[in-house]
């Protein structure tokens, strides 16, 4: 099973995604998002990235979703809307995952899946080694070349989430 | 609006299109397009009224649409070729879907359908900022990607963006929802070039822009969003509506307007290879769009319009400044002239 944990992590990961897609309440949405960032990080973490994966835990989850978490419990109506609750919601969730279903065993039964791009069967999901790593790990390394050489990356980010801020203050103004 | 937090904002949309058109790695190109959607969004919602919102709502879905079909196309292409510059695209599939997706942000047909109403629904100076100042951020990146554009999918959308604008434009009376029609059919022409000579795209484009945005000034002078309100300039301000007559005519492509040189030069280059059938479409289409200019120009500046006796004043809040009428109008009207410096050009 180890060799095809990222294959297995990867299907959750969509069933996951599936799941909030379907439109339950945003509560039900926030729970199928931790369950997929872990899913995520665990994915992340299988390609050699322990720090990224920390940093989806800590920040993503940790951060992020405990305030969207405490901000949706703070505008939740009586009576949120479940999986069950709901035929549509319920029969989207059931379309996704049969469409997963249906993917999962055309990758599993044919040699090579070509759809858009091709990949062979459950073989390019198997993580055997990656590449000539050499002596330092590739992903301190890019974390250390986002600080350096794509300084100009972090000002544009650290801008836009800025000015994320103050459209969104802006929108919800009202008058 | 708070003046600081306008200022933050419009630099941001100014920035977004500079980070579009200033890039070469991928990446930073779909980070120009998200950060210029994410700040005009606050323009677009000026006015609160559940119109805008709802025009806004309708912008923001398609643009974000678009930029994950251009996300999709970009990881594609790094598959295929292994590297984020944006000098080619290597995969037919990437190169499709990239097609698609700045057609969808341009409003190319069969992606058209959110301009007249997103138009229709803010105020007239954010509808001039939507259709002028964002269509240059995805027409740089076609002009970039052209040499890799599937030219069938482009030249469809293109004969039938000047349909679509065309006829679309014929029933209308309400100005904004013309200009977004015209709009239509101008990003037709310049998207039919692209493949052929993608300098003269880029001379359409800025034809066009001085045009559209001498057509929106005007109509913010005399506060008119509609055809009956803009037929009562005579009497307020009659140099207004001879100016509205001559940008009209030029929009329409007459010559000696300037407006002609991109339809002739368009023209010209498609028969230089060997196409006729295409131009000849295109320039019988582009009568429709002049039908509908010489029908405003008809009731505005050549007749006066059916009102009731007390609506012949024109009643208005005060004058609004425009800025920059007088170079607007000499470019959109007098650059015919000017059309042997194309030589210049690549």
């Amino acid at each position: 099973m180890m060799t095809y944990i990222v294959f297995i992590l990867s299907v959750i990961f969509v069933i996951g995604f599936v799941g909030f897609s379907s439109k339950p309440s945003p509560i039900y949405g926030g729970l199928v998002l931790i369950v997929s960032g872990g899913v995520g990080c665990g994915i992340i973490m299988n390609f050699g990235g322990s720090f990224l994966g920390l940093m989806v835990f800590l920040i993503y989850l940790g951060g992020m979703l405990v305030v969207f978490g405490y901000t949706t419990a703070m505008a939740t109506e009586q009576y949120p809307e479940v999986w069950v609750s709901n035929a549509t919601v319920m029969g989207v969730f059931l379309l996704g995952l049969l469409m997963e279903v249906m993917l999962v065993l055309y990758v599993l039964k044919s040699e090579e899946v070509g759809v858009v791009f091709k990949f062979s069967s459950v073989g390019d999901w198997a993580i055997y080694d990656i590449g000539n790593s050499g002596v330092f790990s590739e992903e301190i390394m890019g974390v250390a070349a986002l600080y350096s050489y794509g300084a100009w990356v972090v000002v544009v980010t650290g801008w836009s989430l800025l000015v994320g801020v103050l459209v969104i203050l802006e929108v919800t103004r009202g008058d | 609006m708070n003046p600081l937090i306008l200022t933050i904002i419009l630099m941001t949309v100014f920035l977004g299109t500079m980070i579009v058109m200033a890039s070469s790695h991928w990446l930073m190109i779909w980070i120009g397009f998200e950060m210029n959607l994410l700040a005009i969004i606050p323009i677009l919602m000026k006015k609160y009224n559940p119109r805008a919102m709802e025009a806004s709502t309708k912008y923001f879905l398609t643009q974000a649409t678009a930029s994950m079909l251009l996300m999709m196309a970009i990881i594609i292409n790094l598959m295929h070729s292994g590297q984020w510059t944006i000098t080619k695209v290597f995969n037919p599939t990437a190169s499709i879907i990239m097609t698609l997706a700045l057609a969808m942000k341009l409003g190319l047909t069969p992606f058209h359908f959110w301009v007249p109403e997103v138009t229709q629904g803010i105020s007239l100076t954010s509808g001039l900022i939507l259709l002028t100042w964002q269509k240059l951020a995805p027409m740089s990146i076609l002009y970039q990607i052209s040499p890799s554009i599937n030219l069938n999918i482009l030249l469809t959308m293109a004969v039938l963006s000047i349909l679509v604008g065309g006829w679309g434009g014929l029933n209308q009376t309400q100005l904004r929802k013309i200009m977004a029609y015209s709009s239509i059919a101008h990003m037709g022409w310049m998207a039919a070039i692209l493949v052929y000579n993608p300098t003269l795209t880029m001379l359409n484009m800025l034809i066009y822009i001085m045009m559209t945005l001498t057509m929106f000034m005007l109509f913010i002078h005399s506060s008119s969003t509609t055809t009956l309100s803009l037929s009562h300039t005579w009497n307020k301000a009659p140099l207004i509506t001879t100016l509205i007559l001559i940008t009209l005519l030029s929009m329409g492509g007459l010559p000696p307007l300037s407006g002609f040189m991109p339809k002739w030069m368009i023209i010209q280059e498609l028969t230089k290879n060997s196409s006729i059938i295409l131009p000849t479409l295109m320039a019988i289409m582009a009568l429709l769009n002049l039908y509908f200019y010489m029908r405003l120009t008809y009731s505005t500046s050549l007749t006066m319009f059916p009102s009731t006796n007390n609506m012949k004043m024109k009643w208005q809040f005060e004058t609004k400044q425009i800025t920059l009428l007088p170079p607007l109008i000499i470019a959109s009207s007098l650059l015919l002239p000017l059309t042997p410096m194309l030589s210049i050009l690549d």
